[in-house]
């Protein structure tokens, strides 16, 4: 938490109230990270239960991110947070949005689960964990960048969105073939596009938080740029 | 169909370059400011533009020197004992602090509000032709006809026209500091300076005012000095933020309330320990 | 005890006990003089004593009763008087018994063991007279031009009378006292004529002319006055005194004449009230310890007047100088210093500056700049009001100035740097700013200063009291003012009456009269002040936060 720099602040009060939110965003991304690895194992193991819990659990999720936009106006009426404060205060409330709808994606791919598949089509779904594998590490690596608001690590890990941007795009061709060999066989095809889609837009969310991490450390906004523009905010 | 340009959503889209004002964008030049109070240094190398018909806020924790700054403005600290001033401050390109300077007629043309509401024992007609009599200005219709102006450009016209001939130390004390302002705005200044004009003032009374400071940019330079940094963000146009006689950062205030550069800055604005 | 100590209620006791005995002593000083004062115009009892002495001489007296005493018998031992053994003390009266044409004592004691008979007759009379005091005793008879007529027609004659004295009285000051000044300017224009080498045949002749044209103007008026005098002189009244003996009275000489034992409680009142009247508008008579003390008030409101005038311009500006401009190091500290210093020095001190320096040196100057033809005999080089003025000014400078010091270092320093921020230079700030609102400390530093100066007897001793001044400072000769006439001050009429009369005891209730009204006169002009500064107050009175 280098840049974070909560604790200094004359108001004491201002600082715990900072940390709780801090730590709220923290949990939220640990639950939303695990929300997904359970519906990835699930679809991977077929384990409906499993499926079921993280269908379940999705409204966890939107619990915190409704305490914590609670929480964040409170802050900005009580204590008209300015600079760093103020862009921790945005970042927070755009990155729980994100979460959120990581949480979102996360409970359609476990419906996918719940779905019949033969154990033939079985194998499509293992085109599935690769670009799973990525995007939960691109999570990760988020959220832990995030816990550090660590400007570098956000920088590099910005660009891992290009690397699923192109799994996706191999995933969708050879889904594609799929289909032009098997008509029978494009409803379950579908379902796994639709995966495929959801695992694709967390990679643009975990992309998006990077961004918001590089708004609060460095105030610039980088959305809709170039991804040399952004590299060169490290420099 | 309706256009709309991305630079008209933008709130910055009047931003100017303060490094680079062009003599006519400029109010106020500072150049190389000291100030001694007896052997102790008050202000340190100021330099900054002021620029005209603007609103610009001079923020910094007690003691750093802005009210010391803005009093330069109109050389009220020619009044303090062992006081001490080098460098320029250069009004229409000629040094105030200059030979020859008639320091009466500067601060006919440098008006200054202060802290507290200071309405001189007099009718509220009176105060507010004070400056106007100072200067020699004695027709009734003339007098008659600047009261009405300057107390309707300080919105307090509505409130007080029934009573113009009773005394200022009845009114309230948002209303004196209105008056005050009004019996400023009178002698038509160029530069309006206000020394913590809303510390006195209960909450409402201080939105009154800010307002008001809103409308007066557009016929003054208004330079105003403020504790209150929300102030200071509402309505300024350009900050400076000063601490122990220097000014760490000066530029306008939408980037200094949300991307302050340097860390000192940062620090006073989002209320930490220095 | 000890929580009695701590409870604070000892210190609010001494406090209250403070005020309580400063609050008696002035309540008392006013009670005394205001009832030994007012006592003195109160028209007492007239009585008769038959009396009886240790010879057996029967004898009669008239009189007031004016004090009683105890005496111890001791002290009479050596009278030999015939006394019950076992008594110790014995009463003794004073009785005025005026008539000093008989007696040559207006008082005299009487022991109370002497007396047979005590009445207070009703037809017994006072005639107060402008000379030789008051006359006691019954109105034998009422004489007009010769004839002898009922004395039931006295209060007719008495008005008459009144009618011819105030005639009489316009014509000697008014008329005459105009045409002897005019005279006095023209001798005084001839000889300044002379001095200069000016004075030219047809001048002179032109002086005399008009000399000779008041000199006969002046014959005329005097025979009107005497023509006016033989009208009262004709009538007389016949008195008979204590002893039986009858005297004369010129109508003249007759004031009032009253029947004290006649009158009911209202006339009595009536009465009162005129003679305190008659005490506050007449001239004194008989030195000073008879009639009324005008022109001492005029000649007291006047010069305080005049002082006030010369000490407020000079103690404001001295006092604006010292906190606004002079710098601030140990000179003007110093300055400060001697300045408060000044008012300590005792007042007699400024008197003999005041002799020595205004008197014969500005005084003795300026005449022989300005008025050369009326030397040897001096204008201004002598004792006047002018330098009475003066004197006192620089007296209560002091007090002016620092009251209006500390007035003008109590103006928050808003008010200053908010008119300079205006545009206005350091000398408009100072009037239209800072002058305004220290006016009510200034009105302070001249209340202070009327107060001293108005009690101040010692100096002006010196430099134009005097016990009897001709004519008043103002009057209707060009230029009316006359500041080089001298003139009397209430304060030093007391001090004369009280102790250099011929009469001391007659002199005593003077004394107190003219205290009371010196008090009353300093409260009139202090009360005018505070109400004035109070009216300032009240409209600076929001600034004091």
């Amino acid at each position: 938490m280098d840049n974070l720099q909560v604790g200094r602040h004359i108001s004491g009060q201002f600082n715990e109230d900072l940390e709780r939110v801090i730590n709220n965003v923290m949990h939220m991304g640990g639950l939303v990270e695990k929300q997904l690895t359970d519906a990835l194992t699930a679809v991977h193991d077929f384990d409906e239960v499993l499926a079921q819990e993280v269908l379940n659990n999705d409204y966890q999720i939107n619990a915190y991110e409704v305490s914590i936009d609670d929480e964040c106006t409170r802050i900005i009426a009580k204590r008209q947070p300015a600079a760093g404060d103020l862009r921790l205060i945005m970042a927070i409330v755009k990155t729980i949005a994100d979460l959120e709808r990581i949480g979102d994606e996360a409970e359609k791919i476990a419906k996918v689960a719940l779905e019949s598949f033969s154990s033939q089509q079985q194998d499509l779904l293992v085109n599935l964990e690769n670009l799973g594998r990525s995007v939960v590490e691109f999570l990760h690596l988020t959220l832990d960048a995030f816990t550090r608001m660590d400007l570098d690590a956000a920088v590099k890990i910005h660009q891992m969105d290009d690397k699923i941007n192109r799994e996706y795009e191999a995933l969708m061709r050879q889904l594609m073939t799929y289909m032009m060999e098997d008509p029978r066989a494009i409803p379950q095809v579908m379902t796994v596009i639709w995966s495929a889609r959801a695992l694709e837009r967390i990679g643009d969310r975990c992309q998006n938080m990077c961004e918001y991490i590089i708004y609060f450390v460095k105030g610039k906004v980088v959305r809709h740029t170039t991804a040399e523009a952004v590299k060169k905010l490290t420099s | 169909m309706i256009s709309v340009t991305p630079k008209a959503l933008s709130a910055d889209a009047s931003k100017l370059d303060l490094t680079k004002l062009t003599s006519e964008q400029t109010a106020l030049d500072i150049k190389g400011l000291n100030l001694h109070y007896g052997k102790k240094q008050a202000l340190q190398d100021i330099t900054m533009s002021i620029p005209k018909g603007q609103v610009t806020a001079f923020i910094g924790p007690s003691g750093c020197g802005k009210s010391t700054l803005l009093r330069c403005i109109n050389r009220m600290n020619d009044l303090v004992d062992g006081c001490h001033i080098s460098g320029e401050i250069n009004l229409h390109g000629k040094n105030i602090y200059g030979k020859h300077v008639d320091v009466a007629s500067l601060r006919r043309k440098v008006g200054m509000v202060f802290q507290r509401p200071n309405p001189f024992p007099k009718s509220i007609y009176e105060n507010v032709v004070y400056g106007l009599r100072i200067a020699g200005e004695n027709n009734r219709r003339v007098l008659d006809d600047a009261v009405e102006k300057s107390l309707r450009s300080a919105a307090l016209w509505n409130e007080v026209k029934d009573r113009l001939h009773e005394s200022a130390l009845g009114l309230s004390g948002g209303q004196q500091q209105r008056l005050v302002i009004a019996r400023a705005v009178a002698i038509e200044p160029e530069v309006l300076l206000l020394d913590e004009p809303t510390s006195a003032l209960d909450p409402i009374s201080t939105l009154t005012i800010e307002e008001l400071i809103n409308d007066l940019k557009k016929q003054f330079t208004v330079v105003i000095v403020t504790h209150n940094m929300q102030q200071a963000a509402r309505v300024s146009d350009q900050t400076a933020f000063m601490y122990m006689g220097d000014l760490i950062e000066y530029s306008d205030t939408n980037t200094l309330f949300t991307t302050p550069m340097k860390k000192q800055t940062e620090d006073y604005i989002t209320g930490r320990y220095g | 005890m000890n929580t009695w100590f701590k409870s604070g209620s000892p210190w609010i006791w001494l406090s209250a006990g403070g005020v309580s005995i400063s609050l008696i002593s002035v309540l008392g000083l006013l009670w005394l003089i205001a009832s030994k004062g007012l006592s003195y115009f109160w028209p007492s009892e007239l009585y008769q004593f038959d009396m009886i002495d240790e010879q057996g001489n029967n004898s009669v007296v008239i009189g007031e009763i004016y004090d009683r005493e105890q005496i111890p018998v001791s002290q009479l031992a050596h009278l030999d008087l015939k006394l019950a053994k076992d008594q110790e003390v014995l009463e003794r009266l004073l009785v005025k018994t005026g008539n000093r044409e008989l007696v040559s004592l207006d008082f005299r004691w009487i022991l109370s063991t002497n007396i047979t008979k005590t009445t207070t007759p009703k037809d017994l009379a006072v005639v107060e007279r402008r000379t030789n005091g008051n006359f006691y005793g019954f109105i034998d008879s009422l004489v007009l031009d010769g004839q002898p007529v009922d004395i039931a027609k006295l209060p007719e004659l008495l008005e008459r009378v009144e009618q011819f004295q105030a005639e009489i009285e316009d014509l000697q000051k008014v008329d005459i006292g105009a045409i002897n000044y005019q005279l006095e300017s023209l001798r005084l224009q001839s000889k300044s004529l002379t001095l200069k080498g000016e004075l030219t045949v047809d001048k002179q002749q032109e002086i005399d002319t008009e000399t000779q044209a008041l000199k006969d103007e002046y014959q005329t008026l005097e025979q009107q006055l005497m023509a006016l005098r033989d009208k009262i002189s004709r009538d007389h009244l016949i008195m008979r005194a204590m002893d039986g003996q009858l005297v004369t009275i010129n109508f003249e000489h007759i004031l009032q004449v009253n029947f004290n034992n006649q009158l009911g409680f209202f006339d009595k009142f009536t009465l009162f009230l005129s003679q305190i009247a008659a005490f506050i508008i007449d001239d004194p008579r008989e030195a000073n310890t008879e009639g009324g003390v005008f022109p001492a008030i005029f000649g007291t409101v006047l010069m305080v007047l005049l002082m006030t005038v010369i000490v407020s311009p000079f103690g404001v500006v001295a006092a604006i100088y010292l906190h606004e401009y002079a710098g601030k190091n140990a000179l003007t500290r110093l300055l400060r210093i001697a300045v408060i210093n000044l008012a300590g020095v005792p007042s007699i001190v400024y008197g003999v500056f005041g002799l020595g320096f205004f008197v014969y040196m500005v005084g003795g100057s300026l005449d022989q700049l300005f008025y050369p033809e009326a030397l040897p005999s001096p204008t201004f080089g002598t004792p006047g009001v002018l330098w009475s003025a003066i004197t006192l000014a620089i007296l209560t400078l002091p007090v002016v100035i620092v009251s209006t010091e500390e007035g003008l270092s109590r103006i928050p320093s808003a008010m200053r740097h908010g008119s300079l921020a205006l545009g206005a230079t350091k000398a408009e700030t100072l009037w239209r700013i800072i002058l305004p609102i220290a006016s009510p400390a200034i009105m302070t530093g001249i209340i202070l200063a009327i107060a001293r100066a108005a009690g101040e007897v010692a100096p002006l001793m010196l430099v134009g009291v005097v016990k009897m001044a001709p004519n008043l400072p103002l009057d209707g000769n060009f230029p009316f003012l006359h500041l080089d006439r001298k003139f009397m001050h209430l304060g030093f009429h007391i001090y004369d009456v009280g102790f250099q009369s011929p009469n001391v005891e007659a002199a005593r209730p003077l004394v107190y009269a003219t205290a009371l009204l010196l008090v009353t006169i300093i409260v009139a002009l202090n009360m005018t002040a505070v109400s004035i500064r109070n009216k300032l107050r009240e409209r600076y009175k929001m600034l004091e936060h």
